[in-house]
């Protein structure tokens, strides 16, 4: 068993919280906030072709047949080799399937010896996008929700709603920082977001209510003999390594799934498992470091008052 | 409690390790051309289509277009039938007869190389207007003109039904022909027109674009007519289909699909697939360095779970419908790897404190065992909820916690992006299959195994040399 004295580092805990939030809240309105086409509509293009291709030529023909001004973004695919040209269209603009068919058989025409093929699209109206956002953000209002409900229930009996308020406040911490994640590595913001924030609400909370759990057991078995501080700084030891090594080897995993995702160049899985690993790391720093002396901190001062 | 015999260890084992093999390879019988199969392995997971290529899109009606649910049901029909004409026949589609909105899934066509999934989307949509006009006059750019341009006899909504046959309609030898029904609201305007138009033209036309323009040859007063000529069968067929088709009175428009190409995913889906057995191999080596021969039979219990997690995609048995696997799908199982050493984490630590306090190696493994089931049960509780959550969300509109959950989004249509669906189930079949392996398979395994001599030394499980 370790031996930590959390509730006595919990000044610093707070301090390096309170600094990360606020560097997150910074970047997010320094940097803004980015959103994926599948939740503010728009159109991604992504062509792959042979041989040398002119950039700049391939860019306006294309300005040219959608009548709007595109961002190009060259890249290879590591599968066939082949480079690919990534369009993106301006704002929410997004194509009906005709305009689209024109569109590549315009690109076809133009650049017949490099036969740039579409290898993926991804085109939303801004309504629809608008649309999902609003039942994605419905998804996360629902499970905050029903973890709420759930806190309530199961800490009743451990320390009444005090306890499950700080509870919240950790989940709130975590998805704080998912969401920073996603800001400060430019990640726009898309359904492997609202997937990485509600897994990181259930295992986070888990973490949580282990720690209190033992709380609870402790206080049965100790009575007043220990100070609040003491007895919760006893019960997070008791579980600080069940938490740490079951966090330990679901991070390991995900770093492994990121560092292969990141040699094959499987985006769509970079964007999950990266920010799924820091999700991990805060859920049990905050459950560890936040939730327990951030209880004691409560109580000590409602007893002061009192 | 009562003593588990020796051979509990192998029986669990072997019972694991036929799981985890079967559910990866299967068992199938070639008889002829003909596989069976009876248990489904990995090779029977039906891919997403951001690992086999494809297309996923919704249709709408055009804007300000108030369609009937007989219309989208209709044009649902059309759909289909346009899908199986482009030998599609893998799809799946969705119609939300709430929001006006059809949603439709379907696999990029196999080997075809410049398949071109926008057009096929182009396609689906023309649905265009069906009508059919007096005489067969164009203008210099094929545009309906005069007469023609003027007068709609009927439209495709008074078409009851197009149908290509084959067979003997008049004298001499059989040839192909289209067979025409039209709705009783068509009966009347019909009959009037052929028999004013005799020995001229009526001429079809889809949209602006003129697909037929056969000779009225009788007064047709009972809605039943034909339409021959120097069709080839597949000429009939395909007027046949196009008036069938047109028989739906608006067109389908779309500003919502996504694309992808098989290339891009089976990369995607290889990298996957070894990264899985990465993050095994690598939990395990730490469970190993960490617990010893807890950690060993965790390393048992973890193939077990993600054998069971497989057999949950596939439907395991060759009747049951397999559910479709896409690349956070993949994620997800490799993240309860990463969850489901829990249950061996808390007993092995309990294992471990136990020996340290002098406690006899089956004193401890009890008690280790003791708390497990709740404490695991207060762990994965959360997680569950998430999972069901995430299903409801991102689940087609037919799946059993897209239903459960439509009270909480009621006031949403369907999702169209279809990949963390299969990760909310993943995540779910991770954690129940987490239940029977990491906490009974485990604890038979553990109290089996301690009964042998060699295993009988407290440093395996922790304590000192």
């Amino acid at each position: 068993m370790t031996n930590i004295s959390f509730t006595g580092l919990s000044k610093r805990f707070f301090t390096l919280s309170l600094v990360i939030i606020a560097v997150i809240l910074v970047a997010s309105l320094v940097l803004g906030v980015q959103m994926d086409v599948q939740f503010k509509g728009g159109s991604i293009i992504t062509y792959s072709y042979e041989g040398n291709l002119d950039k700049e030529a391939f860019a306006k023909t294309a300005q040219d047949l959608t009548e709007t001004t595109i961002s190009i973004q060259e890249s290879t695919d590591i599968a066939t080799g082949r480079g690919t040209m990534v369009l993106t269209l301006p704002g929410s603009k997004s194509l009906t399937a005709e305009q689209m068919v024109a569109v590549t058989e315009g690109l076809q025409a133009q650049f017949p010896e490099n036969n740039p093929q579409t290898l993926s699209i991804s085109n939303v109206s801004a309504t629809m996008g608008a649309e999902f956002l609003a039942k994605c953000l419905t998804a996360v209002a629902f499970a905050s929700l029903l973890m709420i409900v759930y806190v309530a229930f199961r800490f009743r009996r451990i320390g009444g709603w005090a306890a499950g308020v700080m509870g919240v406040v950790a989940l709130i911490h975590d998805i704080i920082v998912v969401f920073g994640v996603f800001v400060l590595l430019r990640i726009p913001l898309n359904e492997n977001f609202i997937a990485v924030v509600l897994t990181i609400l259930g295992y986070s909370l888990n973490d949580t209510i282990v720690i209190y759990d033992r709380i609870r057991e402790n206080k049965k078995l100790q009575g007043d003999k220990l100070s609040l501080a003491e007895l919760v700084d006893l019960s997070i030891n008791q579980s600080f390594r069940r938490t740490l090594n079951t966090t330990i080897t679901t991070v390991l995993a995900m770093v492994v799934v990121t560092a292969v995702a990141f040699i094959y160049n499987v985006e769509s899985i970079i964007t999950f498992s990266g920010p799924m690993i820091l999700g991990l790391i805060s859920g049990v720093y905050s459950s560890i470091c936040i939730a327990g002396p951030l209880w004691v901190r409560w109580r000590n001062y409602r007893d002061a008052k009192a | 409690m009562k003593k588990v015999g020796k051979p509990v260890f192998f029986v669990v084992v072997l019972l694991i390790v036929m799981i985890t093999t079967l559910s990866f390879v299967g068992i199938h019988r070639q008889y002829g051309d003909i596989t069976t199969t009876y248990i489904k392995g990995a090779g029977d997971v039906r891919w997403g289509i951001d690992i086999r290529g494809g297309v996923d899109v919704t249709f709408s009606p055009p804007e300000g277009y108030d369609a009937s649910t007989e219309d989208m049901s209709k044009a649902q029909a059309i759909i289909e039938t346009r899908l199986i004409n482009l030998n599609i026949t893998d799809y799946e589609i969705y119609p939300d007869m709430e929001q006006d909105r059809i949603i439709v899934r379907f696999p990029w066509k196999s080997g075809e190389e410049n398949f071109d999934p926008v057009r096929a989307i182009e396609e689906l949509g023309e649905t265009a207007m069906l009508t059919f006009r007096e005489g067969a006059e164009v203008d210099a750019n094929g545009q309906p003109a005069g007469v023609t341009a003027e007068n709609i006899i009927l439209t495709g909504a008074d078409v009851e039904r197009a149908e290509y046959v084959y067979g003997q309609y008049t004298e001499g030898a059989p040839s192909h022909f289209v067979s025409l029904v039209f709705k009783d609201s068509g009966k009347q305007a019909f009959a009037d027109a052929t028999e004013r138009l005799q020995g001229s033209q009526i001429s079809i036309w889809m949209d602006e674009e003129i697909i037929s323009a056969p000779t009225v040859n009788a007064h047709i007063i009972d809605g039943q007519a034909v339409i021959e000529g120097q069709f080839t069968a597949a000429s009939a067929a395909e007027l046949a289909r196009k008036i069938q088709g047109g028989a739906l009175p608006f067109k389908l428009t779309t500003e919502n699909y996504s694309t992808i190409s098989p290339s891009l995913g089976e990369g995607a889906k290889n990298a996957m697939v070894l990264a899985g057995f990465i993050a095994y191999i690598v939990v395990c080596a730490y469970m190993i360095w960490q617990y010893r021969l807890p950690g060993a039979v965790a390393a048992i219990g973890l193939a077990g779970q993600v054998g069971l997690t497989i057999a949950a995609i596939t439907g395991f048995f060759g009747f049951v419908p397999s559910f479709t696997l896409t690349l956070p799908g993949i994620a997800g199982i490799i993240l309860s790897i990463g969850f489901g050493v829990d249950a061996n984490v808390i007993t092995a630590e309990r294992i471990k404190e136990e020996i340290r306090i002098g406690k006899t190696i089956d004193g401890a493994i009890l008690s280790g065992f003791n708390r497990a089931f709740t404490a695991i049960f207060d762990g994965n509780i959360t997680v569950i909820i998430v999972s069901i959550i995430l299903m409801g969300a991102f689940g087609p509109p037919n799946s059993l916690f897209a239903r459960l959950l439509k009270p909480v989004f009621f006031m949403f249509g369907p999702t169209t992006a279809g990949t963390i669906y299969s990760f909310g189930y993943t995540l779910l079949m991770g954690v129940l299959a987490n239940f029977v392996m990491g906490i009974f398979a485990c604890r038979m395994m553990q109290r089996s195994i301690c009964r042998f001599r060699p295993f009988r030394k407290t440093w395996l499980f922790g304590g000192e040399k």
